[in-house]
């Protein structure tokens, strides 16, 4: 291989999705910290009503219902938004070889199937330790 | 396994250590302006986009690891 076929094959292959990585990770970072300077936290005080509204104030305490709607809502809203950035990047950036898509699909899936349970059961266990103290 | 630039290598290394430093930095209270990654993620997950992104970013990094190229252990 060429010294122009190896810049460019590492241009496509390791720059560009680093790059495509980092500008969306700093993007939402940046994001974060706009937002969080429209509202100030005040030292002592709990989350923002934003985010107690949503359940992010400790959703254990609120009750089992409103941990599973967090927990789910977090969940999927994760594995839709990785979708929509995985074809993306497969239609508009550089198609990926093999099952890539089908194996975003359905190893994602299968991760939150598998982790999922094993977060229940260790919440549950850890809210049942902190009940009998 | 593919042959890389050694320069390729050198990046990756010099971003770790960058973001270990500045982690280090954060920790040892030496600037107050510097929040901790713990401090940056708490930021970010008070708000439902900021959870799905590092939710997604989690599961982009399991699939990665445990799901692409990987075999049962008897498959011929």
């Amino acid at each position: 291989m060429g010294d122009a076929a190896l810049s460019s094959a590492l241009i496509r292959q390791d720059v560009l999705p680093l790059a495509v990585g980092y500008a969306l990770l700093m993007a939402a970072l940046a994001a974060g910290l706009v937002l969080l300077r429209r509202r100030p936290a005040v030292p002592g005080e709990g989350p923002s009503p934003a985010a107690s509204a949503d359940g992010a104030a400790g959703p254990v305490a609120h009750g089992w219902l409103r941990l599973v709607r967090h927990v789910a809502g977090t969940a999927v809203g994760g594995y839709l938004l990785l979708m929509v950035v995985l074809i993306s990047y497969y239609f508009g950036v550089a198609p990926v070889a093999g099952n890539f898509i089908e194996s975003a699909f359905t190893g994602c899936a299968l991760l939150i199937g598998l982790s999922s349970p094993l977060f229940g059961a260790a919440t549950w266990l850890l809210e049942r330790r902190r009940a009998s103290r | 396994m593919a042959q890389h630039p050694i320069l390729g290598y050198l990046v990756w290394a010099a971003l770790f250590g960058a973001l270990f430093a500045w982690e280090g930095l954060a920790l040892s209270h030496l600037s107050g302006a510097v929040p901790t990654l713990s401090a940056t993620f708490r930021a970010i997950m008070r708000y439902p986009f900021g959870r799905w992104a590092l939710f997604a970013l989690w599961l982009w990094f399991g699939w990665h690891i445990f799901v692409r190229g990987w075999h049962f252990l008897l498959r011929a």
